[in-house]
């Protein structure tokens, strides 16, 4: 791993990254892109997953020598972060996560990968709310995202005290079902006969990939309930009732300085697990900052998205308006890589002795 | 431990700040004392009295104040420092209101006569303070205050009653937030006035609270006439100064350590009940855990934004929010499985850190003081988010 710059140096490497985001993630919060890609096959755009390749955001995390920007979490959570605000749908996480396996074995497709020029999966899920990798070789692989877009996916399987990595062109043995973001999840039957052997233990790289994804995808719901709670204030300032703004009603303000404390949590949360790791946490450490930040994020992303729509009143339960997206997005997200229960129960289990 | 050498107070603030900090835990563990360790309960001045003359006589009594008032002049990055070790050590409040309230008043507001007449004697510890700001009627909405100075002669005639003034019975000094103009608007007609607890038409009544104890007092004011010279700044501008005071020491009202302290208490509670194992409680006690570990990081980003110079805004009342709920909902759970232990007086099996319901108790008054809660969320919905009205 390259080194990453500390203080002002980092801030602005990250203030560069949250500026580029904006190629992609228009900051007005324009929804028509995201309405479009909705309930459609294969829901996000193909173009926009290399445009993202070619600005170096899949391999954002990589070191150099593979292709990548050698760039640390700080980074990667702000970008995810940005992207969640914009609910963008391109696969980018998952994506990552198969360029980081791929990149740490020095094998298989990397470079499509790395380009944006092809969606690969990785496909090691066999049951829900999971971060284990049981590798069974006949088992399906469940909650593929975005995975009719995919180009061909990565089957982990076990092999007595390791795990190899078969690569499995895309084709048959999938079906799909939608998500309430308008996405979709494929089921993946494993077809090793067909697949290519390509590296023999990824374990300990799918395991440190696996927890990145999670942070990544903590950072990705703070950014979708800092925008939906931006619109909810907006709503609060503007929206009358009684003769009066509602904003002037203690029991909305008292809820709004709620939703507003959550955030905070959940940004220092993030921010406290990504500086942890850039600083070099390894194993329990890293395993105990990153279950803090995601069911942090996983429980606060459903509760904040909930008030939102609760301060909105009746619109806010119509499609039209955009604050129920972001709701739509959590309940797709908040357990992705982990529900706050799995990671509330793997905290105390890694976590260290308090410090007084 | 030994190796470490304390430096003169005037060569504190120099050191570089992890130096600064093994500094202080030197100085700590050389000269506090034992067994007022995290004690139960707030101290008396009977009790706290060798601790402040300790601090005085080694010229540390007032780490904010300009060295040449006496104090040490830190940076507030090292009296963040400082403060950090006290907690970590277990070190009690003493009778702090003239260090931390009324010396840096007097230093920013007071005549050169006030500085020279009030600050020596709180170094010395000849004068100690008490702050006599709530009234009955005026609590959280403070401005409404309406104990009144009006002027006759060359004297203030004081009449009024203060009440939740913090250890009245050990103070002989109280400064006051009086109304001098019935007229202006409420926040423009008040007065920061200085008076000698031994003048006559004084009654201090203590009032006992749920601990038990009796640091809180009720203070009458009969008729009680105190110098015109007491005054200090402008007339009239004594809300402005009380409110210009309320500097970055805001951010200790939300420090963790309370809760940190309370969950450990948990802990051992619940392995003494037979339930730390337990799936359902390991789960209430994980939120728990992680409220606190999220909140300790957000309170350190504040820490950081002070190390960095820059000032506290008014979103730092979410640290006072979420540490006083947090402290309670520790003790709240302590409660519930601490079974018919739950309502016992003293510690269970006289162990000190299984003093169940005593942190119960002691949890209650921290969403009410320094700003409710309600008054803090206020504070946020309007200064933070900019909701109107």
């Amino acid at each position: 791993m390259s080194a990453t710059p500390g203080g002002e140096d980092r801030a602005e490497s990250i203030r560069m990254i949250r500026d580029s985001a904006a190629a992609v993630a228009p900051p007005g919060g324009d929804m028509k892109r995201v309405r479009e890609l909705r309930f459609r096959t294969p829901g996000f755009d193909a173009a926009v997953l290399r445009q993202m390749g070619e600005m170096g955001w899949i391999g954002l995390r990589l070191p150099e020598e593979a292709g990548g920007a050698g760039l640390g979490l700080g980074e990667a959570c702000a970008l995810a972060e940005e992207l969640g605000g914009a609910l963008v749908p391109e696969p980018l996480i998952p994506a990552m996560l198969t360029g980081s396996l791929l990149a740490a074995v020095g094998a298989g497709p990397l470079e499509r990968v790395v380009s944006g020029e092809a969606l690969v999966l990785t496909a090691w899920q066999e049951r829900p709310d999971t971060l284990e990798v049981p590798g069974s070789p006949d088992a399906p692989r469940r909650f593929l995202p975005m995975a009719a877009g995919a180009a061909a996916f990565l089957v982990p399987v076990r092999e007595g005290g390791r795990i190899a990595l078969y690569e499995q062109q895309a084709g048959a043995g999938l079906s799909t079902e939608q998500t309430q973001d308008g996405g979709h999840v494929g089921t993946l039957e494993p077809r090793l006969g067909e697949a290519e052997r390509i590296a023999d233990d990824i374990g300990e790289a799918l395991s440190l990939a696996l927890d990145e994804a999670a942070l990544l995808t903590s950072a990705y719901l703070l950014g979708g309930m800092d925008r939906a709670f931006a619109m909810t204030l907006d709503y609060l300032k503007t929206r009358q009732q009684f003769g009066k703004i509602i904003g002037t009603f203690q029991a909305l303000q008292h809820k709004a300085a709620d939703v507003r404390m959550q955030i905070a949590l959940t940004r220092a949360s993030i921010e406290a697990a990504a500086a942890t790791l850039d600083a070099g946490a390894t194993g329990d450490a890293r395993r105990a900052v990153i279950s803090r930040a995601k069911a942090r994020a996983a429980s606060s992303s459903m509760l904040v998205t909930r008030e939102c729509i609760q301060l909105h009143g009746g619109i806010g339960y119509t499609d039209q308006y955009d604050v129920g997206l972001y709701l739509r997005k959590a309940m797709v997200m908040a357990n992705l890589y982990g529900s706050a229960a799995l990671h509330r129960r793997r905290f105390m289990a890694v976590s260290p002795e308090i410090e007084e | 431990m030994d190796a470490i050498r304390i430096p003169a107070p005037a060569e504190l603030d120099a050191l570089e700040d992890e130096h600064f900090r093994q500094v202080v835990r030197a100085f700590l563990h050389e000269n506090y004392p034992d067994d007022l360790r995290n004690p139960p309960k707030r101290l008396h001045w009977d009790e706290n009295r060798p601790w402040y003359m300790k601090l005085a006589e080694r010229g540390w009594l007032c780490p904010g104040w300009p060295k040449e008032h006496g104090g040490l002049g830190l940076s507030p990055a090292k009296q963040i420092i400082l403060t950090e070790e006290y907690e970590r050590y277990g070190v009690a409040r003493t009778n702090d209101h003239g260090i931390v309230m009324l010396g840096p008043l007097v230093i920013k507001y007071g005549t050169e006569e006030q500085k020279q007449r009030f600050l020596p004697k709180i170094l010395t510890g000849e004068h100690i303070w008490c702050q006599g700001y709530s009234e009955p009627n005026a609590g959280s909405d403070l401005a409404a205050l309406r104990t009144e100075a009006v002027l006759d002669g060359d004297e203030y005639v004081v009449n009024g009653q203060k009440i939740w003034t913090t250890l009245a019975t050990d103070a002989n000094w109280i400064f006051l937030l009086v109304r001098t103009d019935k007229q202006a608007k409420k926040q423009e007609g008040i007065s920061f006035l200085l008076v000698d607890m031994k003048t006559p038409g004084i009654t201090i009544r203590p009032i006992i609270n749920l601990e038990m104890h009796d640091e809180f007092c009720e203070v009458f004011f009969d008729n009680v006439r105190v110098p015109a010279a007491n005054l200090v700044g402008q007339l009239n501008k004594g809300w402005d100064m009380a409110k210009a005071l309320l500097g970055f020491e805001r951010i200790f009202l939300g420090s963790p350590r309370q809760s940190g302290y309370a969950l450990s208490r948990l802990k051992i509670l619940a392995e003494r009940m037979g339930v730390w194992e337990d799936a359902e409680f390991q789960d209430r006690y994980a939120r728990l855990r992680l409220e606190f570990e999220d909140l300790k990081a957000l309170y350190g980003t504040y820490v950081e934004k002070l190390k960095r110079g820059e000032s506290l805004g008014a979103d730092v009342s979410m640290l006072k929010i979420l540490q006083t709920e947090l402290f309670q909902a520790i003790t709240d759970t302590m409660l519930e499985i601490a079974g018919e232990n739950a309502g016992l007086l003293e510690p269970m099996e006289g162990n000190r850190d299984l003093n169940i319901g005593g942190l119960f108790i002691q949890a209650r008054p921290a969403t009410i003081y320094g700003g409710s809660n309600e008054i803090q969320r206020n504070i946020l919905a309007k200064n933070v988010l900019g909701l109107p009205g």
